[in-house]
């Protein structure tokens, strides 16, 4: 079967034997699990051998696109990672965007997959079929920026897409993310300190073809026709013309905004680093990824002050939460800057947020005095102590050090593991569960550790007049849905940002007319939920189970104390229990036999478990 | 007669553009089939749109010795004329703009032909960074924006003037 929508070819690289192979696309696995992350659980799972050391050289990083890159087809411009990761343990993957994902389209391949490690520092060239490994011992210590810059002066051609790691990777902060287009990244679950650990210091992408389209009418209507949709859509046109920070009142406003190290859900001075603040004093113009019309980045710049000059795109959302209002940060340039190490360095802004804000927690109750920190005063709410901190961290300097090491094992070294706001390791995003039962069961049942995009149900949630954030009746069934949703969207690799406007229905009709084949939403629906088994097996396999599907004491135990969600708990058991019987898994979170040989994957379980 | 006029200030680099123009011409999506290209500055977060700009005296068809370029009498754009166009790649170089390409595969050159008086580069930028309008009213954008310069740069230096003044700066 010859898919339309594939480049045809996956690129295999050895880096302990230096072997490049490139092998034909495995059309049947992607038709049946779509792309990127569906076929990147499918792989990993089947690849990778049971309790692999995910810093070793046989973990790996299985780099994938969807069918739909590359084509007319808008928003196509995720790329996802594959691999098991440091900071959990658990399977993970993480999604970039910016303008990698088309281009390794346009060189040819679907997917690349590298494996062992170098014995020195090397980069991937991939200059369509030709592709080779290149020193980058002189490249080896360099920030993010500085790097790609350096690999297209090398390579002489500024038009180079690279995806590269930075000191943060180097050193193996275990939440290292990996860098594209400056400001565009693979960020959570550490797969930068992977990459560091595999001696792999960038792939640089150079593609000069096209992929064939089934029906290029259709694409070309439904392309206009979501251009439509896209532009009339309120939520888009906000994104559009805010960027993601759109959402801090938003959140702030209904008390479910993580602020103090989720010691509450509601900051008060969040109106100094909401979108329309930021607007006004540091947003001075929009970068797009490839192929949207929403171009929802935008360009921020420091005008005046200690941080005068710094430039960033961002900051986002999450970043502003975490960064921001979870370590009481309302100081926008410190916010700024401390993005910008994040970026510089390769560290996922959201973990280092929640790290810092833990650090901020034990330094006020008096765990880590003004000794352990070369005297920073790490208050919550000290933007200039929150800068210096990420440079410590960025660098492994003295305190920054164990923090590097992410929140679960920072806390556990402190002998306070009940203060790091996180989901087998992977610490929050910025999403309060209290305020928002649904995104508590959803961080709780992430495959990946506390992420907001595998269930991001507070949309339906906030709707009307907002209570139903408190309501239990129902989340798991929003979750279960949410979820196979999500794992459709993320396999169709199209930005997430398009699920606001575009139905599934959209998403699918765009994914039928460039492959040629026939998908409805019920069958999407059925590959989200083969998808969402794929990586409960992989966890199953390296002994997670419900003892793993926690949240912190604080959400269970402590009642929001300020704002508009104050008084409120997560009663997460009662959750879990409706959610696993929906899926058809038995009380420990473990699939039944049943339900797996329905889903037809009985067998791939024998197989690899 | 029409001429497309670009806005690099205006432009976010999403190349939906070099999506559409290389998919009506060449029927796929390949930015190095576009007649027009977004090249991004990463260091200074510019996007530059660049493609032909129809100069009146058209350097690629003085350089041409093939006699493989002609301007189209109703639209002015370049058009190629693929038989006679040996791809020696001399109108690339003498374009002042970067705006030839080469098709690798026909060996021959892109020029934006403005889609026969429908530049689908321009009905497809959401953000309003190339437009098409008449010759003789091309300029007008600039002038608006280099007015606003100025408006903004005098509104800075009276402000400053106060500033200084308030402060006992004459004293």
């Amino acid at each position: 079967m010859a898919l339309k929508g594939l480049a045809g070819k996956i690129l295999r690289v050895n880096l302990t034997s230096g072997s490049i192979t490139k092998e034909p696309t495995p059309d049947d696995v992607f038709a049946g699990y779509i792309g990127a992350r569906g076929v990147g659980a499918y792989l990993l799972l089947k690849e990778l051998k049971a309790h692999t050391d995910p810093l070793g050289p046989d973990n790996k990083l299985i780099f994938l696109t969807g069918p739909v890159e590359g084509t007319l087809a808008p928003g196509a411009n995720k790329i996802t990672v594959t691999f098991r990761s440091p900071l959990t343990g658990t399977y993970s993957f993480s999604l970039c965007g910016g303008h990698l994902a088309p281009e390794v389209k346009f060189a040819g391949y679907d997917g690349i997959i590298i494996e062992g490690r170098a014995d020195r520092p090397v980069y991937l060239w991939i200059d369509d079929d030709r592709v080779s490994l290149k020193d980058a011992s002189h490249l080896w210590g360099k920030l993010t920026h500085a790097t790609e810059d350096a690999i297209r002066a090398e390579l002489k051609d500024d038009a180079i897409r690279v995806a590269c790691i930075g000191p943060a990777g180097e050193k193996l902060s275990r939440f290292a993310c990996i860098q594209s287009d400056y400001h565009r990244e693979f960020g959570r679950g550490g797969a930068g300190a992977v990459m560091g650990a595999k001696n792999l210091k960038a792939i640089a992408v150079r593609g000069t073809g096209s992929v064939e389209v089934a029906d290029p009418e259709a694409l070309e209507a439904l392309t206009e026709k979501v251009y439509g949709i896209l532009a009339a859509n309120l939520k888009a046109r906000a994104r559009r013309y805010y960027g993601t920070p759109e959402m801090v009142d938003g959140t702030n406003g209904l008390g479910y905004w993580g602020t103090r190290n989720f010691s509450t859900g509601y900051f008060e001075e969040g109106h100094n680093i909401n979108a329309a603040n930021m607007k006004e004093k540091i947003f001075v113009g929009s970068m797009s990824c490839y192929a949207c019309p929403i171009a929802c980045g935008k360009v921020s710049l420091i005008r005046s002050g200690p941080y005068a000059g710094t430039m960033i795109e961002g900051p986002e959302f999450e970043s502003t939460g975490l960064l921001g209002a979870n370590c009481g940060v309302s100081d926008l340039e410190a916010l700024v800057k401390a993005v910008e190490i994040c970026d510089i360095y390769g560290l996922d802004t959201m973990s280092a947020g929640a790290v810092a804000s833990l650090a901020m927690e034990c330094y006020e109750k008096g765990i880590i005095t003004k000794e352990d920190t070369d005297g920073l005063e790490l208050n919550f709410g000290n933007g200039e102590a929150l800068v210096a901190l990420m440079e410590k961290i960025a660098r492994r300097e003295g305190i920054g050090d164990l923090f590097a090491e992410g929140a679960k094992r920072a806390a556990e070294k402190l002998g306070v593991p009940e203060l790091a706001m996180q989901v087998k390791g992977q610490e929050f995003a910025t999403y309060e569960p209290r305020g928002c039962k649904g995104m508590g069961l959803g961080y709780a049942i992430s495959p990946k550790g506390a992420h907001h995009m595998i269930a991001p149900t507070m949309g339906p949630e906030t709707a009307g007049d907002g209570s139903k954030r408190f309501e239990y009746k129902g989340k798991a069934a929003l979750v279960r849905e949410t979820q196979f949703l999500m794992a459709v969207v993320d396999s169709l690799s199209l930005c997430s940002s398009m699920r606001f406007a575009l139905g599934l229905k959209e998403q699918i009709d765009l994914y039928c007319a460039v492959t040629g084949l026939a998908l409805d939403e019920a069958g999407a629906m059925l590959i989200g939920e083969k998808i969402t088994n794929l990586e409960r097996l992989f966890n199953l396999r390296e002994g997670f189970d419900r003892k793993d599907d926690y949240l912190p004491s604080r959400m269970l135990k402590e009642k929001m104390p300020t704002g508009p969600s104050q008084g409120h708990l997560v009663e997460l058991d009662p959750m879990l229990d409706e959610y696993y019987d929906l899926m058809g898994w038995d009380h420990e979170g473990r699939p039944t036999e049943n339900r797996l040989a329905e889903l037809g994957l009985a067998e791939l379980w024998r197989e690899v478990r | 007669m029409n001429v497309l006029v670009t806005y690099p200030e205006r432009c976010v680099g999403c190349r939906i553009c070099e999506q559409w123009c290389s998919w009506k011409h060449e029927g796929q999506v390949n930015p190095t089939k576009s007649r027009i290209r977004v090249h991004r500055v990463h260091s200074k977060y510019l996007n530059i749109p660049v493609t032909c700009m129809q100069c009146a005296k058209s350097p690629c068809i003085a350089a041409c010795r093939e006699g493989a370029l002609r301007k189209d009498s109703a639209t002015g754009a370049v058009i190629v004329d693929e038989e006679k166009c040996i791809g020696c790649r001399r109108c690339v170089r003498a374009c002042p703009y970067g705006a030839v390409a080469i098709d690798k595969d026909k060996r021959i050159v892109l020029i934006c032909d403005l889609c026969g008086g429908e530049p689908q580069c321009v009905a497809h930028c959401r953000e309003g960074a190339i437009e098409y309008v008449s010759l003789a009213l091309a300029d007008r954008g600039h002038r608006a924006a280099y007015v606003e310069t100025v408006v903004a740069t005098m509104a800075a230096e009276t402000k400053d003037g106060i500033k200084a003044t308030g402060e006992g700066g004459c004293q």
